[in-house]
């Protein structure tokens, strides 16, 4: 049976042909250590690792060594609101928090490390940018705020959320893991943007990238060897390497490059309008089937996901009844808790997230088959 | 052609550096610093020529050096 992802906000498969030859490539030409000997391996490999960095910065209008290459988004955000809030304060997160930025947010503050607000998303922007202005304080160190929302794909007002921050020495963590490939991100106004590499980046997993605009230092959330300064017991403050501590996943970093070389290539608009056609069609098809509830709000801007749930079947059972035939959509809460109390949604939805290889006319199927459940 | 070393405190910094001097037409090198200075392990620029210019063009472009020798032949 023919298997097709749309579990893509997950993580994008299949891989662009060049994404895997890029892995396949580094796994059999940059066997050294990148940044660390001087001999010609380990020169290749670090020439590589910063032509990686390169391709990032230019995709988000970043300089290369403000480029961190991290295992995944969950990584990246940890990194971020550990190495930014280490003293203390107070941090406000949106209500659409994915688990990757609540749960640490969440772990400093019942450790009584910072104190924490959440500000409430609506689907008017208006009233969402009112929202966290409201819970700004003197002492607020950190906004953390999803670019858009993995449950339903609602897209935060995050320019408006910038000029909260700015001019308040606020530092701005933009969560980019389902905006970056879809959305035309760039680092203004942003100071550290997390985003996952396996993604809208097109990636292989393991993969995660921080970006800063070097405003703001970030505390190391680890130490280890980082082949500078290493003389000294103290972890090094430059970036990227003052994050990076240990061997770099090279074959994952190549693969990443790559994936970002894919997304300039289509071009963002294009990818963007593919995905959101196949989406249009999925919710055409869907269309007048009164047992299907969307949870789209009129009024938002969304990126190419639909979260769903079908009247009287629980989440996972819709989805285990959709993987029989061939459809992987995940279920659940897709852990975003947070983001299900906003929603009204605390049983959790059917997730349906295509990507640029995604074909309309699968769409109108699944959207035929979850009419028969 | 004598040379100018440049202690970089990062690989990253020292390709940043110098693929900035090579657009700017300034012949230079990486090469991993040869004597562990107080610092530990590090890479280092060397710079053809002239070093002024070439050096303020990276203090203009905020990248962190700092001399560290120099003035033999170029090989």
């Amino acid at each position: 049976m023919e298997l097709i992802n749309f579990d893509n906000a997950a993580t994008t498969f299949p891989k662009p042909p060049s994404v895997i030859r890029a892995a396949q490539e580094a796994a059999q030409t940059l066997g050294g250590n990148a940044g660390r000997g001087g001999h010609a391996l380990a020169l290749r490999s670090s020439e590589a690792v910063f032509s990686a960095r390169e391709t990032v910065a230019e995709l988000f209008g970043a300089e290369p060594e403000n480029v961190v290459f991290a295992l995944n988004c969950t990584h990246a955000l940890n990194l971020a609101i550990h190495g930014i809030m280490s003293g203390g304060g107070h941090m406000i997160i949106s209500s659409l928090e994915h688990n990757s930025a609540a749960r640490p947010a969440a772990a400093l503050a019942q450790e009584g490390r910072i104190s924490l607000s959440v500000a409430r998303v609506y689907p008017d922007p208006d009233r969402t940018v009112e929202s966290f202005r409201r819970l700004i304080r003197r002492d607020t160190r950190a906004v953390v705020c999803t670019m858009a929302s993995n449950v339903t794909g609602q897209i935060l007002p995050i320019g408006r959320i910038a000029e909260l921050c700015a001019g308040r020495g606020i530092c701005l963590i933009a969560d980019g893991a389902q905006a970056c490939g879809v959305l035309e991100v760039r680092l203004s106004g942003i100071n550290i943007l997390c985003t996952a590499g396996h993604k809208g980046l097109y990636g292989l997993s393991g993969t995660g990238l921080l970006i800063s605009d070097g405003r703001f230092p970030i505390k190391p959330l680890i130490q280890g060897g980082t082949g500078t300064s290493s003389a000294s017991l103290i972890q090094p403050s430059l970036l990227p390497e003052s994050l990076e501590s240990g061997t770099l996943n090279i074959p994952g970093i190549m693969s990443l490059k790559a994936g970002a070389e894919f997304v300039l290539s289509k071009g963002i608009a294009n990818i963007a309008a593919h995905e959101e056609a196949v989406c249009r069609a999925f919710l055409q098809e869907l269309g007048g089937f009164d047992r299907v509830r969307i949870y789209r709000s009129p009024g938002a801007d969304h990126v190419p996901i639909v979260s769903f749930n079908v009247e009287g079947i629980p989440p996972e059972k819709v989805s285990a009844a959709l993987s029989e035939k061939g459809f992987c959509l995940r279920a659940g809460l897709h852990c975003a808790p947070l983001a299900h109390d906003t929603n009204g949604t605390k049983n959790g939805t059917v997730r349906f997230s295509p990507s640029v290889f995604s074909r309309t006319q699968d769409a109108v199927r699944l959207a035929e088959k979850i009419k028969e459940l | 052609m004598t040379y100018t070393i440049a202690a970089m405190p990062s690989y990253t910094y020292a390709v940043k550096a110098k693929r900035l001097l090579a657009a700017g037409g300034y012949p230079c090198e990486i090469k991993r610093s040869e004597s562990s200075s107080s610092e530990g392990c590090g890479w280092e620029i060397r710079i053809g020529g002239d070093p002024r210019k070439a050096l303020g063009l990276l203090k203009s472009r905020r990248i962190p050096f700092t001399l560290s020798g120099g003035d033999e032949e170029w090989s």
